[in-house]
């Protein structure tokens, strides 16, 4: 019971300090900052302002050419603006791309596209299906040291009728053609499996094995900063009897890259 | 006439010796005019830094709601999440909720039994998703005032910890967010969570109905 309680509070700790975090992001606009903020001037003969972040929201606003407009934020494709009377309004980030700035070249922004896609250094995904038939939920995060070579590290989780899984793995990953908008890839790796019998099992026996892993798959680059993957790895899972076991896996997720 | 002659000579004369020395002139006037200004000005424009501009495409939030737990009664509910924006559309959220099983109606009408110990009924949820903002828009809370709205379709797999296992859990829903800043959110949703379980007879799929609501920051 004491136990139980214990496990509570620690949760409820760990959530109020989650909510603290973004303190530290407001830390900036409580006591200000000491940079100004950047202006650009309009070159086009107008650009729109929106109520919000999306093309969904209205158009209330537009600037006219010659206008300075100081930048606020950035939320995803939209940058939030202010003009010379304080109004505050969001434009396009590819609409600011357009713009000047004070030294009167174009603003370098960073607008996600295919051409940034093939010069990712970091990716990171989410991906789920299924490990020998069992539900399989897996996040990763990888390098790229060339455009055809990168190093990947795995966690994933396994949960099948007759057992709890746990695995952690490193890759490398070679794709042949980079410059690809759907770019195949080969991975080979190695790592670690825990396996968790369900407790109504006749004998839970608890395991720990080291696996390796080779495997292909397919990165189709969707639009913005993010890409569909799809794999498939076969295991070896090497056990201490006389024989390794084998185990296959196919997943398909999301992920973005930066 | 003489007047004319010698007016016209002069001036002849006059513009041959302007026209002679006016190069030198100007010329000694461009060396020596210094074209720095009085104060020298201590701002050289820079270029844009993207980096100096603030980025908010992540969100963390807390919700605190009621989820019924099939065979389990209702239980309070709260959690955690973490939103990733990938674009004005689409959003990853990672999220963790706890809540607590109650008595089973078996339990209730046979008096003195025990389907579950007390630690096997801790609800533990986590769960990865995918959001698509179908619907933004503006709420007007008085002429004076109109708020950023989006409604979001949400789906996502995870794993829910309960009675005395870990089971796949899939997860789907909606939900509201209020934008009462560009910072801050006020969310309100209603997520099914489902997963086989055979803990009650034989194995069935449970459908858990969670309502929420929360409040969420971004950075």
């Amino acid at each position: 019971m004491m136990i139980r309680t214990d496990t509570r509070t620690m949760t409820i700790a760990i959530l109020i300090l989650t909510l603290c975090l973004p303190v530290t992001a407001w830390a900036g606009w409580l006591w200000g900052e000491d940079e100004p903020d950047p202006m650009v001037q309009v070159v086009e003969p107008f650009v729109v302002w929106r109520t919000g972040p999306a093309v969904g929201y209205p158009v209330f606003h537009s600037s006219e050419k010659g206008e300075w407009l100081t930048l606020l934020q950035r939320k995803t494709g939209w940058m939030k603006v202010r003009d010379g009377k304080s109004r505050e309004g969001w434009v396009a980030v590819a609409a600011i791309a357009q713009t000047r700035d004070a030294t009167g070249e174009f603003v370098d922004l960073n607008v996600p596209n295919l051409e940034a896609f093939r010069e990712r250094n970091v990716e990171a995904g989410i991906m789920m299906g299924e490990f020998e038939g069992a539900p399989v939920t897996s996040g990763y995060g990888g390098y790229w040291f060339t455009p055809n070579l990168a190093a990947e590290l795995w966690g994933s989780q396994v949960l099948g009728s007759a057992s709890e899984i746990l695995m952690v793995n490193a890759n490398i990953v070679h794709q042949p053609f980079p410059h690809w908008r759907v770019s195949p890839f080969f991975t080979l790796g190695v790592g670690h499996i825990w396996v968790d019998p369900k407790t109504t099992l006749a004998q839970p026996e608890e395991r720990e094995n080291s696996i390796g892993h080779a495997g292909l798959g397919l990165r189709v680059y969707i639009t913005d900063r993010y890409f569909i993957r799809a794999e498939f790895k076969d295991y070896k899972v090497f056990t201490s009897r006389s024989t390794n076991e084998e185990a296959t896996e196919w997943k398909i997720g999301l992920s973005i890259f930066f | 006439m003489e007047n004319r002659t010698k007016y016209l000579f002069l001036t002849g004369f006059c513009l041959a010796q302007v026209m002679a020395f006016a190069p030198q002139v100007f010329a000694a006037e461009k060396a020596e005019r210094d074209d720095r200004p009085l104060i020298e000005p201590d701002v050289t424009p820079v270029p844009v830094d993207e980096a100096l501009i603030d980025t908010e495409n992540f969100e963390i939030g807390a919700f605190v709601g009621i989820m019924n737990i099939e065979d389990f009664e209702s239980s309070l509910v709260y959690g955690g999440k973490l939103t990733y924006h990938l674009s004005e559309s689409f959003f990853f959220e990672a999220g963790i909720g706890f809540a607590e099983g109650g008595q089973t109606s078996f339990e209730n009408l046979a008096g003195n039994v025990q389907v579950l110990t007390d630690s096997e009924r801790d609800y533990r949820y986590y769960n990865i998703n995918l959001g698509y903002n179908v619907l933004p828009g503006q709420a007007f809370l008085t002429e004076n005032y109109a708020f950023n709205t989006n409604f979001y379709l949400i789906a996502g797999a995870g794993a829910t910890d309960f009675a005395g296992d870990t089971r796949f859990t899939l997860n789907a829903g909606a939900g509201y967010q209020i934008l009462l800043t560009d910072s801050l959110a006020i969310h309100l949703g209603v997520r099914q969570h489902f997963y086989r379980i055979d803990v009650v007879g034989a194995e069935k799929t449970s459908m858990n109905t969670e309502i929420s609501s929360g409040l969420s920051v971004f950075f």
